[in-house]
């Protein structure tokens, strides 16, 4: 018997071993079949808007989704229109990490958005200037960005065009809230609708249901307030509210001051640490989610999808899938409004503070794409106005209709979208492209005098969702926007945002900055979850380590490249 | 294999002609052998090559005689790095655990599977028990935290008992994560390890059972007597081998079960790597990490293979 297994185990190690040598030869394949679709694409490129179908590989650093591979019904007309096929592919974990991989092999897709990640691939060398491209062969692409083209550009020492600033919308007004803090519509309505604008507002109504209603009526446990603190995300749920709360606008790592742009570690603002004496009090009274720093997203997301979680400190593009299935479920009662708290009523929440048109995040070309001109050609017709409309309302007769000159989403589609949207997006492919395409914002017109995006003022309320409607009448407001201060109230920012502004892997900013944050990602959850006696204690020596890793040494470098910016971005544009 | 006798030895004439000899002899075995031998050449020493990285400030578009060379400088900052010294710790003291309990706990397990002499049962305890290693740490991970969670079941279960009043938050105390990760550990592992124990317990000659049982040994007796000295080999391999891989644990476990509020127990070597190497695009200082593993790695191994060596006469070389 022993015998036998032996040469069982022998046979398996051989398969093994060819098996990984025909990996290997399948991988030589592929390489020699792609040069020759180069050799070949080039060619019927060279005379016009050619057809032919043409598959580029695509990576994407934030998962889209509803990414159906582009079998859904605009992709396909997407593909109709300009041949192009995406073979898409989003970062799983960390993003950074893959970029980086992605730099040293010299393997690289032929489109990529690598966000904040882009310094590693231009100093790999692995992404191409686009300025040329898209004088050329993109007047879309020029028409939309106008004069923010300065904008796109990568430093002031080089004045390249690497990424194509898709992931900011030109020309936005936004006209809904989507962060702030959110209370579930149950809770608001029990306590009789109150002001919620500071945090003593915002826990009495959480404390007060709790106190009441322990438990829902299935008999789980409701819970206060659930924050999330897994990996990055910690910065959406917990660290970042630290800034709205204060009332700085959010600029990364950073508090920038507005005229002289010097960058401070924001967590060394003394008002940010009464924010966080404030979650740590909360904490104590039974009020946070006792697991919210050990915690992932699956499972917070989890939780609220079964409606226990009264109030949440987070954004809306990260809990809106929960969101959706509590609407498909009927669950109105147990979905949010958006409420601008702050710690004191002198403070405005600057949620809507304008950051401007921002370069910086967007989609690149690798320098070893197979037809740049093809695919400069693909994101052009993105940036068309037909473009546009496709990509947000989707196809004309299926998903929206056209009367009396308006575009119009028939009542069918709607009603689908508020019952199932997850799928309806799904198998239409509506909004996968927002990010992948330079497009306008909300509240822009086309030439038809119809707006590009479906958020827009003349927009019907075709939601179902009857909680909220209640919510909002007793509030007398039409929608949160109507809660937070305006755009107007705030001086636009020069420099975009903090968050946006990448620093060279090999620069102090970075090396420390990464110092920086392995620091906080600990030590705040473990002030917030101390007891209120060790806060005072706790928050001196966190604040003696970080001055001790050289703190003000990486804001000092910060600020060199946010002043750069300013500069960068002050020679033209608006 | 070093003990060849002296009479075999005699015929020799000459040493070169002798090692030709043995060649021609050997063609085929030493034909077969060649595309192993490749094989490891191309991808255990070649990437070796890699490790001039570290001397240098790597820039992947520059060719090899244009980078900029800095020589151990990313090794003193490494060295110089507290966060280091706190993941060498976190490394070693869940290898060591995981060694000590990796070794211990399945070898028992494999006992008592031996002494069932039902043999539909034994098969079945098997197989059940090895199941888990084939389940992906990413679902392990999942089930652990939800086990350990506040509504989870070791919580309601000591709350039923009257144990406790409060649900324990066991993932957010950071002295307990290398219990947790080292319990997680033998859990999916425990019934593969003891596979190979098994084995080599099959091999043992049944007539020293018998002649025990003759002389009125228990079966507690036979175990020790018997069994563990008839497995001591295997042990002993084993345990050198795993020595050498300490301190590359890997990081999946820690990753997965780890969050902020343990990460003074949960970092360990591969994750600082990945983190401050790789994920910040610093391949240089990634690669000097590398670099000092591999090395520590070495010293281990050859360490533990002396000290059996003198110890037990036991040894992989």
């Amino acid at each position: 018997m022993i015998k036998k297994g032996k040469k069982v185990v022998a046979l398996f190690t051989t398969f093994l071993l060819s098996a990984s040598l025909m990996a290997g030869c399948t991988g030589g394949d592929n390489t020699t079949k792609n040069s020759v679709d180069e050799g070949t694409s080039n060619g019927a490129s060279a005379n016009g808007d050619s057809l032919e179908p043409i598959t580029f590989t695509f990576f994407g650093e934030d998962p889209i989704s509803n990414w159906n591979d582009m079998n859904d019904e605009v992709s396909k007309e997407i593909t109709a229109r300009t041949g192009v096929t995406l073979d898409a592919e989003f970062a799983v974990g960390d993003p950074a990490a893959k970029i980086a991989m992605m730099a040293a092999s010299g393997q690289y897709p032929d489109i990529i958005s690598a966000k904040g990640d882009i310094n590693k691939l231009v100093d790999a060398g692995a992404v191409i200037d686009l300025t040329d491209l898209i004088n050329e062969h993109a007047p879309n692409i020029k028409k939309v960005m106008g004069d923010y083209m300065n904008r796109a550009k990568y430093s002031l020492e080089d004045p390249a065009i690497y990424a194509l600033p898709t992931y900011s919308a030109i020309d936005e007004v936004k006209f809904n809230a989507g962060g702030g803090s959110q209370l579930q519509h149950r809770v608001v309505k029990e306590a009789g609708y109150p002001e919620i604008r500071t945090v003593e507002d915002y826990e009495r109504v959480i404390k007060e249901y709790l106190e009441k209603h322990p438990t829902d009526e299935n008999g789980n446990k409701n819970i206060g307030v659930s924050l999330l603190a897994d990996d990055w995300r910690i910065f959406i749920t917990v660290t970042n509210n630290a800034m709205y709360h204060t009332g700085k606008p959010e600029d990364g790592e950073f508090k920038i001051d507005q005229e002289t742009y010097e960058a401070t570690y924001h967590y060394r603002d003394p008002a940010e640490k009464e924010y966080f004496r404030w979650l740590n009090h909360i904490n104590a009274e039974g009020l946070l989610d006792p697991e919210s720093f050990t915690q992932k997203y699956d499972e917070y997301k989890a939780k609220i999808a079964s409606g226990r979680v009264l109030g949440l400190i987070d954004q809306d593009w990260q809990i809106g899938e929960a969101i959706n299935s509590l609407s498909a479920s009927g669950q109105f009662d147990k979905t949010y409004g958006y409420y601008p708290v702050t710690l004191s009523k002198d403070i405005k929440h600057p949620y809507f503070w304008p950051t401007g048109f921002m370069g910086g995040y967007g989609i690149a070309i690798s320098s070893t794409a197979k037809d740049p001109v093809r695919i400069i050609k693909f994101l052009d017709f993105l940036a068309s106005e037909e473009g546009q409309i496709l990509t947000n309302w989707g196809i004309e007769g299926k998903h929206y209709v056209v009367e009396n000159g308006k575009r119009v989403v028939p009542k069918e589609v709607q009603d689908r979208i508020n019952s199932d949207s997850n799928a309806f997006y799904k198998e239409s492919g509506l909004g996968n492209y927002w990010n992948i395409g330079v497009h306008y914002g909300d509240g822009v017109k086309d030439s038809t005098g119809n707006y590009f995006t479906k958020n827009n003022p003349d927009m019907e309320d075709t939601s179902n969702n009857t909680a909220e409607k209640e919510t909002l009448a007793a509030y007398k407001i039409k929608n949160w926007k109507d809660l937070f201060p305006k755009e107007d109230e705030f001086k636009e920012k020069a420099y975009g945002a903090g968050w946006n502004i990448s620093t060279p892997a090999d620069s102090k900013a970075t090396i420390i900055g990464k110092k920086m944050q392995d620091i906080t990602w600990k030590r705040i959850p473990q002030i917030i979850t101390a007891k209120p006696d060790q806060f005072d204690q706790l928050w001196d020596d966190y604040m003696k380590e970080i001055e001790a890793s050289g703190v003000e040494e990486m804001e000092k470098e910060f600020t060199k490249y946010v002043q750069g910016r300013v500069e960068l971005w002050g020679s033209g544009g608006k | 294999m070093e003990n060849v006798t002296p009479d075999e030895k005699a015929p020799v004439p000459a040493k070169s002609r002798g090692l030709w000899h043995k060649i021609v002899q050997q063609r085929y075995l030493l034909l077969m052998s060649m595309p192993f031998v490749a094989w490891a050449f191309v991808f255990s020493y070649l990437p070796l090559w890699g490790w001039t990285m570290a001397f240098q400030n790597y820039r992947p578009a520059r060719g090899f005689f244009e980078q900029e060379w800095v020589g151990f400088e990313h090794f003193k900052s490494l060295f110089e790095d507290p966060t280091f010294y706190l993941v060498m710790r976190n490394t070693l003291a869940m290898s060591f655990m995981g060694l000590i309990a990796g070794f211990t706990v399945p070898i028992l397990f494999a006992i008592i599977v031996n002494e069932v002499r039902h043999m539909a049962l034994k098969r079945f305890v098997q197989t059940v028990s090895y199941l888990p290693h084939f389940v992906s740490w990413v679902v392990v991970a999942g089930i652990v935290t939800k086990m350990l969670s506040s509504e989870g079941a070791v919580n309601d279960l000591l709350l039923s008992l009257n144990l406790i009043d409060q649900p324990i938050q066991f993932m957010a105390q950071g002295s307990w994560f290398w219990y947790i990760v080292t319990a997680s550990d033998i859990w999916k592992e425990m019934g593969w390890n003891a596979i190979i124990y098994l084995a080599a317990m099959a091999g043992i000659g049944p007539e020293l059972y018998e002649a025990a049982r003759v002389d009125g040994a228990s079966r507690v007796r036979q175990a020790w007597h018997i069994t563990l000295p008839g497995i001591r080999t295997t042990i002993i391999i084993l345990l050198i081998m795993s020595i050498g891989h300490l301190i590359s644990i890997g990081f999946e476990k820690q990753f997965l079960l780890g969050n902020p509020l343990v990460s003074d127990y949960s970092q360990v070597l591969d994750l600082y790597a990945l983190n401050y190497g790789l994920g910040m695009g610093r391949f240089s200082f990634g690669t000097a990490i590398n670099m000092l593993n591999s090395a520590v790695s070495i010293v281990l191994l050859l360490l533990a293979n002396g000290m059996f060596k003198r110890m037990s006469k036991e040894s992989i070389f």
